[in-house]
């Protein structure tokens, strides 16, 4: 039989258990903000990072969010268009912003 | 693998830690922050800790956790980049592969790894390039660390030197690429990959499978890591798959891009005006943080306290650890444990302390390494925009009752 490796939390005894079930990660939902632009966040970010990335990144000034939408589309080449770019950079700065443009 | 099985399970909880808003004074560096709460989801053989993040997992060890030289895997912090992280990983066929300039292509099984090379153990402190960062203000862009983004363990497996050795390398090898198995949601997305300069191997880099005495944790990498004594975590590729050796250097984005710092002596510059050039993280600095008591503790008047916490370097060796209990004006030594550990481990340091005054007393930490290296004042720590490499003076502050 196939070997899998562990997990549950509730697996008391602790390891070398190879247990007969696949790793689940838990999922958690963090308390991101509703409003406009709410849907290109769920679309272009969930993808590849919860909110817990964006939440817990700070508050932050425009060019800050701008700079990593950018960082998501030439480095982590997520597929956003200007359009998609400017309604999640300014989702991220309305909720998550500092007050500050730069 | 199936993105689903992340979704499966709804576990609704608030996670971490909304950062505050924060003044913005440029430059100006203070404590990390030190307020966050353990999270009540518990993550795959782990004990509750803070989380930052479900995907990729972010989890941090809290303070009380520093009393020891040894962090247990439980509470072992996790940083993944990549979203897709393998659920099923079969340890009799889980293969490594060695490739490149070499003479001999290997594809090395686990038991192989275990059973046809020397087994060595290390014990190394394993730290975050961006433990601490939320001391930076303005803050800098990244994950809000406080100071659990590391850990120290023993690390059991193979000398890579050795696993070079059989597959006998090219006249001009010269660089090392390590790559892990998690994925990217797009296939565009580069690959998480680390490389490392022949000239930087010694005999402590290893390929582990063993943390603690114990496979490694699923989220530290389980079943193989690569383990560097002295550098920051970054270069610990985790879930190791590949080995691959080149003749130049390729270009990535998380030495080129991500995880760098201004390139000149203080490795700083201002928000206003970034410095031109950069450096890739590599060598951990001399720090050192206190594990007891933490801000919640009081403390009777009096009475003798026991400061607890730990210190170390990037491989010196730590010499002293100094305390101060009256803002930093007078240090006395703490005892350091026998350093049996080695010199990348963490010293664990104790102090016996019995407070003579009523109210918040701070206290403070300073370790100074073997080639006199000491951690600054956190005031006195230059601002870079990654907020990585913060190695300030830790406090904390208790009520004396």
């Amino acid at each position: 039989m196939k070997k899998l490796i562990l997990i549950a939390a509730l697996l008391a005894s602790p390891l070398f258990a190879q247990v007969n079930e696949k790793v689940e990660v838990p999922y958690v939902a963090f308390p991101i903000k509703m409003g406009d632009g709410f849907d290109a966040i769920q679309t272009h970010c969930l993808m590849c990072h919860s909110f817990g990335y964006i939440i817990n990144q700070g508050r932050q000034s425009k060019k800050f969010w701008r700079g990593k939408v950018d960082k998501m589309i030439v480095h982590f080449k997520a597929p956003m268009d200007e359009a998609a770019a400017k309604i999640t950079t300014d989702y991220l700065f309305e909720h998550y912003g500092n007050g500050k443009l730069e | 693998m199936e993105r689903r099985d992340f979704f499966k399970k709804a576990i609704v909880t608030a996670g971490a830690a909304a950062v505050g808003t924060s003044t913005l004074e440029a430059g100006v560096t203070t404590q990390p922050i030190d307020n966050r709460k353990v999270s009540p989801v518990a993550f795959p053989e782990k004990r509750p800790l803070i989380m930052y993040s479900d995907r990729p997992p972010l989890l941090e060890t809290p303070r009380d956790v520093f009393t020891s030289a040894l962090t247990p895997n439980d509470q072992f912090f996790v940083r993944w980049h990549m979203p897709d992280i393998p659920t099923h990983i079969d340890p009799d066929t889980y293969t490594i592969h060695v490739n490149g300039l070499v003479k001999n292509e290997l594809h090395i099984s686990l038991n192989d790894l275990k059973t046809k090379f020397e087994q060595v153990e290390v014990t190394a402190v394993l730290q975050c390039g961006g433990n601490s960062r939320s001391a930076f203000k303005p803050i800098a862009g990244g994950i809000q660390w406080g100071s659990g983004a590391m850990g120290c363990a023993t690390w059991k497996g193979v000398r890579l030197k050795d696993i070079l050795h059989l597959a006998g390398l090219e006249r001009d090898a010269k660089w090392i690429g390590f790559n892990g198995s998690e994925r990217a949601a797009y296939y565009e997305t580069p690959e998480f990959v680390r490389e490392l300069e022949l000239s930087e191997l010694d005999d402590h880099v290893i390929l582990a499978y063993e943390m603690n005495g114990e496979d490694l944790p699923y989220l530290n990498g389980y079943p193989l890591r690569l383990v560097l004594p002295g550098y920051y975590s970054d270069s610990w590729v985790k879930m190791l798959s590949n080995i691959t050796v080149t003749n130049e250097y390729k270009k990535l984005f998380f030495m080129d891009v991500a995880y760098r710092v201004p390139d000149n002596e203080t490795e700083s510059e201002t928000p206003e005006k970034r410095y031109p050039t950069t450096k890739p993280i590599k060598k951990m600095n001399v720090k050192s943080v206190i594990g007891y008591p933490t801000k919640d503790s009081l403390v009777s008047h009096k009475s003798h306290v026991v400061i607890r916490g730990v210190a170390w370097d990037d491989g010196h060796g730590i010499q002293d650890v100094l305390i101060s209990t009256d803002g930093g004006k007078t240090w006395d030594k703490a005892i350091l444990d026998d350093g049996k550990l080695g010199r990348y481990a963490y010293r664990a340091f104790r102090y016996p302390y019995k407070p003579t005054t009523f109210g918040k007393v701070t206290i403070m930490a300073k370790a100074i390494n073997k080639i006199g290296q000491e951690q600054p004042f956190a005031k006195d720590i230059k601002w870079n925009h990654g907020g990585y490499k913060y190695n300030g003076i830790d406090e904390v502050t208790v009520e004396v009752v």
